[in-house]
């Protein structure tokens, strides 16, 4: 069984489809790419998959399960936890208490359990040195660090990651990418969104591409890569 | 965690308690009631603030369960004869019932739209209340002349009902701050968006909060009907209660323990105090201090507390 299925998905705002009868799907374990231009609707896509919009049509199930229309916090308690393109977080909060919210409701642990996952989830992200900071003193990459480490604290086995390395520096997102990696080795599957492709390429088994809503390729990178509508989607775009 | 900081909190709070429960011994009559009607205040802006300065949803409409409480006692003590702390009880056990219904599609309301929801449920409430009797076969409210309870058992048992519910409401804050549901409601506070996303029901923890709230408020509104002893809908349901307990939270510190208990003993002793001296300047003196508070010390009394700590650290933990 697929870990997460996604069939013919849709949403439109208005007359604007910004996710077009998009399907996908991620394995157990895997860590699947969706790339694409801005406003391509990746996420819009994510949002779907983790309850924050409700989809207009299609369907969406994890471990078999149709999870379409059930609220964000449902989706999060039954396994699918989500990380934000501008890092959000509870801002006078301390960093640990912003990772212990999501190890009590999205994991269900208790009090005493739940402090010493967020302990072990903010050294795993390399923040425990700011577990007592309010969370509002952050710079944007410890924000971003932070917010993974609250995903990974619902003890979700799916994470999907929108955009985590925006406006890092290569050194970074290197970080970040190792990081990632090690995500995985904790059984851990990842559907990360990147608009700069070549960051993520090293990183995913699979990548699928979106363009105005709807997925133009799907493979491996390196095949994707040589697609000649991917490459004409992103025409125009430097480093591709 | 900051562990030290609660625990000095419930010591410095059992402390106090402890010296209130004994204050009738030491003084007259006229300090008991002053005190009296802080801890009223104290009770009704801290049951605002467990909704407000913990989930960060702002109730305009609070004053619906004060009426419903005074009415609801009156109406057991009077029509079914039951003596006052069952009726008070029960009357909460109503408050309840009826914030759950309330609660459960108001709370979908976000910011804005909840206060205005709620400030109009309020007034709905008192036109309610104003025309129950006309409108019902089961005369309650006395309409706009209102009702008189059988007087009441002396100032004292007043005294200490207000003072277990202060206590109780202040004891519920200081919990919030420690325990996994005010982790919960905090997050929610901060980024309702967030704590969706972090697997919070905020639908379901905002009703709990607001469900016991209405029970505070209600039993605070019982027990100033009998101390009263006259009621009408056009007072107990007045939106200028609401607004007093808004202010009372704001002006002590929104969100945390004490403040309500401070900005409640603030301004009933400056009214007090002010209103004796010059009766006919005093609103616009306390108007005055209102405005200059919120200006310079937007944290409230408490905050300044906290400033005055930080520039005199002394043991710190």
């Amino acid at each position: 069984m697929k870990l997460l299925e996604v069939r013919g998905v849709a949403k439109s705002f208005g007359s604007l489809m910004a996710v077009n009868r998009v399907d996908l799907s991620v394995d157990e374990g895997e860590i699947l790419g969706v790339i694409g231009p801005n406003g391509a609707g990746k996420s819009t896509l994510f949002n779907l998959i983790a309850g924050l919009e409700r989809p207009s049509a299609g369907g969406v199930h994890f471990r078999g399960r149709s999870i379409a229309g059930l609220g964000a916090d449902a989706v999060c308690r039954l396994g699918i936890a989500k990380t934000f393109q501008i890092p959000l977080l509870f801002p006078r909060l301390t960093v640990a208490e912003n990772v212990l919210v999501a190890a009590l409701y999205g994991g269900g642990a208790g009090l005493r359990e739940g402090r010493r996952q967020a302990e072990e989830w903010l050294a795993f992200v390399g923040l425990a040195h700011k577990a007592r900071m309010l969370a509002e003193t952050l710079s944007v990459a410890e924000r971003r660090r932070a917010d993974l480490a609250r995903a990974l604290a619902t003890g979700a086995p799916l994470v999907l990651l929108d955009e985590n390395m925006a406006g890092l520096n290569q050194t970074e997102v290197e970080a970040v990418v190792a990081l990632l990696r090690r995500v995985r080795e904790r059984g851990r599957s990842l559907v990360v969104t990147e608009h700069i492709m070549r960051a993520i390429l090293g990183l995913v088994d699979r990548v699928a591409v979106l363009n105005y809503g709807e997925k133009i390729a799907e493979g491996r990178p390196a095949d994707v890569m040589g697609d000649p509508t991917v490459v004409k989607a992103y025409l125009g775009e430097a480093g591709v | 965690m900051p562990r030290l900081r609660p625990t000095k909190a419930v010591l410095f709070a059992i402390a106090a308690l402890v010296v209130l429960l004994l204050l009738p011994l030491a003084v007259g009559p006229y300090p008991v009631r002053l005190a009296t009607v802080i801890f009223m205040w104290a009770a009704l802006a801290g049951s605002w603030n467990l909704l407000a300065g913990y989930a960060g949803a702002v109730d305009l409409g609070p004053v619906v369960y004060y009426g419903l409480g005074a009415f609801a006692t009156a109406a057991l003590m009077l029509r079914a004869g039951l003596p006052f702390p069952i009726s008070v009880v029960l009357s909460g056990g109503v408050a309840m019932l009826i914030a759950f219904a309330v609660g459960t599609p108001t709370l979908r309301l976000r910011g804005a739209y909840f206060a205005i929801g709620t400030l109009a449920l309020a007034e709905s409430a008192k036109q309610l209340a104003l025309a129950w009797d006309r409108l019902t076969r089961f005369p309650l409210t006395g309409g706009s002349a209102g009702i008189s309870l059988p007087l009441s058992a002396g100032y004292l048992l007043f005294y200490y009902v207000m003072l277990v519910l202060m206590a109780g409401v202040t004891a519920a804050a200081l919990t919030l701050g420690v325990s996994r549901f005010g982790y919960g409601l905090r997050a929610i506070g901060e980024n309702d968006r967030l704590a969706e996303a972090s697997g919070v029901d905020i639908h379901r923890l905002k009703r709990r909060v607001y469900v016991g709230s209405a029970l505070a408020v209600a039993l605070t509104g019982g027990t100033a009907g009998y101390w009263l002893s006259y009621i009408n809908a056009a007072e107990v349901f007045s939106a200028s209660v609401s607004f007093q307990m808004v202010v009372m939270a704001l002006l002590g510190g929104l969100g945390t323990p004490f403040g309500p208990v401070l900005g409640a003993a603030f301004l009933t002793l400056a009214s007090e105090i002010l209103g004796t001296r010059s009766p006919y300047y005093y609103l616009i003196a306390i108007g005055a201090v209102i405005v200059a508070l919120s200006l310079f010390l937007p944290s409230g009394l408490s905050g300044l507390a906290r400033q005055w700590r930080g520039r005199h650290p002394r043991g710190t933990a």
